[in-house]
């Protein structure tokens, strides 16, 4: 045997540039050259037909001193914590009830996961038929004796109507999620903390939730980052009202690019970045520390 | 143990999981209840589950509309995203698992950093972007196929995917076809497509979910009934005619039908596609 000469070597290289060329060349100029351009547009007064003028940091000052900026700010993160705080709950209970010998189970979880193959826009659409005063929630809690509601053109109830929604979508993924977690927990650990004495809660608190950790910070990391990008639902349930009430970050950077306001947009969306940003980081150290 | 708090539990169980299901599938059955009724009778009191009388009015309605052409649109773009992602994120995932060239660490960082980046910081030069190809030539940029599909052609996710499927075959298979004479193109398409057929599934079917349901990107980058897809013709139509909810449910249905088509016959892998990323999140 030779040593490998330099021909092979180079040509196996020049082979693996040939086969990322695409993947790089569309990263570049749809990702890499978009993203410096919106930076530097964030820094100047833009309107996409006359060139950019630079007025440094004004649009972020200015942001934060428009009370529509505020307001969509405001609602989105309690879009946020609403959204995952319900979503996640209702998923563990979920996959904990999905996880028992009963029949059906193949049945009962196609059913929770129906919803996360839908397209939002029709789930949006459908609760918006259903959220109707006349619709059927409200048919179904005068059965139950209940005052019903005009739940979208309150501005008390839209948002948390729009949540509501969203966790109805997405309630199936973090499930599944949970569920594939759940079965992997090593039966042992179960078995040696009866042998302890622990009952069933002290087994789910000291067996069940910690070994979930990892999927937790998974479900929080994509969760958080998904839904602080809330907009298709807003878009066609609310439109961001009634009054502002389900305005949202996302729907306020459309509204500001469909008034030409490109500036404004791009520092709306380098807020959104550095928010999502730093929130991960934060979320990935807590739950390092917390586990051993 | 006693049987008595045995059952009970098992009853609280069932219970639980059938309201849930009724929680889960109703707004679908009403959905498909609604499509099928005359506009009178879509908030008639009490409610009708089933359609009476039966009328195909909501159908008709919509397929006037450029429902067909949306949906025309949405398996073009779709199919298309699909194949292109399934093609580039395999060369490239095979290129930075398997091979070594200058740059490689570097190129592999940059990628992994764009995963970070929301879409709406590139979205509103990328429409710019659009305008500005368009200019060129009127086949590419806004309001085309091309501006559709192009920046969804080869999705980084993708990429990080296939890489870590590659990474687990052997290299004595690629080096033993490699002493055979065997090109690295030749190896990509007879060794390690086949053997990566699994991973590929998901990253279709991932992929498909996420572009036939695409709202935001299609919303912008298009101007014309002629090459909406059907979210963006669907939010149209909800919110220009809110009365016609019989036409819209039609509409909600022939978008969602196709979904639950290939949902039903490849439902083990759809949940695994779906969820592919939780693999790398706890692992």
């Amino acid at each position: 045997m030779t040593a490998p000469s330099r021909g092979p070597r180079l040509r196996r290289a020049l082979t693996a540039y040939t086969l990322i060329a695409p993947a790089m060349l569309a990263t570049t100029v749809f990702l890499l050259v978009p993203m410096a351009l919106s930076a530097y547009w964030s820094l100047t007064r833009y309107n996409g037909i006359t060139p950019p003028t630079w007025v440094g940091l004004h649009n972020y000052v200015a942001l934060f001193h428009d009370p529509r900026f505020l307001q969509a700010l405001r609602n989105t993160v309690v879009f946020v914590l609403l959204g995952m705080t319900i979503g996640p709950g209702l998923g563990l209970c979920a996959a904990l009830l999905l996880n028992e010998r009963v029949k059906g189970r193949a049945f009962y979880r196609t059913a929770i996961f129906l919803p996360v193959t839908t397209s939002l826009v029709v789930v949006a659409i459908v609760w918006k038929m259903l959220l109707n005063d006349q619709g059927i929630v409200n048919a179904v809690l005068s059965f139950f004796g209940l005052h019903g509601h005009a739940w979208l053109a309150d501005t008390k109830t839209a948002l948390f109507a729009v949540v509501i929604v969203s966790v109805w979508q997405g309630l199936g993924f973090e499930a599944v999620v949970f569920l594939a977690a759940l079965q992997s927990v090593p039966q042992a650990l179960y078995d040696s903390a009866r042998v302890d004495g622990a009952g069933s809660w002290r087994r789910f608190l000291h067996v069940t939730l910690p070994a979930l950790r990892p999927t937790m910070l998974f479900v929080f990391v994509i969760g958080i980052i998904g839904s602080f990008q809330v907009f298709d639902q807003v878009f066609v349930m609310t439109q961001g009202g009634p009054v502002g009430s389900t305005d949202t970050v996302v729907y306020y950077l459309i509204d500001r690019f469909q008034a030409l306001q490109l500036g404004r947009a791009s520092a709306v969306a380098y807020i959104l970045l550095l928010i999502l940003a730093t929130l991960s980081a934060i979320q990935f150290r807590l739950f390092e520390e917390r586990t051993p | 143990m006693n049987p008595g708090g045995h059952r009970l539990r098992r009853t609280v169980v069932c219970a639980a999981l059938i309201a849930g299901a009724v929680v889960m599938l109703g707004p679908f059955l009403w959905t498909l209840a609604t499509a099928f009724k005359p506009a009178a009778d879509v908030f008639a009191s009490p409610p009708k589950w089933i359609p009476h009388p039966f009328t195909l009015q909501g159908y008709r309605d919509v397929l006037a509309l450029p429902f067909p052409r949306y949906l025309l649109n949405s398996a073009i773009v779709s199919i298309s995203i699909v194949t292109l992602n399934v093609v580039f994120a395999t060369a490239a995932a095979y290129a930075f698992a398997k091979l070594r060239f200058p740059g490689r660490r570097l190129l592999f960082f940059v990628l992994l950093l764009t995963l970070m980046v929301p879409f709406q910081v590139n979205l509103i030069p990328l429409y710019r972007i659009m305008i500005d190809l368009h200019n060129i030539s009127p086949l590419i940029g806004a309001n085309t196929y091309f501006g559709l599909i192009a920046p969804s052609a080869a999705q980084v996710f993708g990429i990080f995917l296939m890489r870590q499927f590659i990474a687990s075959i052997p290299d004595a298979i690629l080096e033993s076809a490699r002493l055979d004479g065997a090109s690295e193109l030749r190896i990509l398409r007879s060794i390690v497509f086949p053997i990566a057929g699994p991973a590929i599934a998901t990253l279709a079917i991932f992929t498909f979910v996420t572009a036939w349901n695409d709202f935001l990107w299609p919303l912008i980058v298009t101007n014309t009934d002629s090459m909406r897809t059907l979210p963006v013709g669907l939010a149209m139509l909800s919110r220009k005619n809110t009365m016609n909810w019989s036409a819209t449910m039609a509409g909600a249905v022939i978008t969602v039908i196709p979904m639950l088509a290939v949902f039903a016959v490849l439902q083990r892998r759809f949940v695994e596609g779906l969820t592919a990323g939780a693999v790398k999140g706890t692992g």
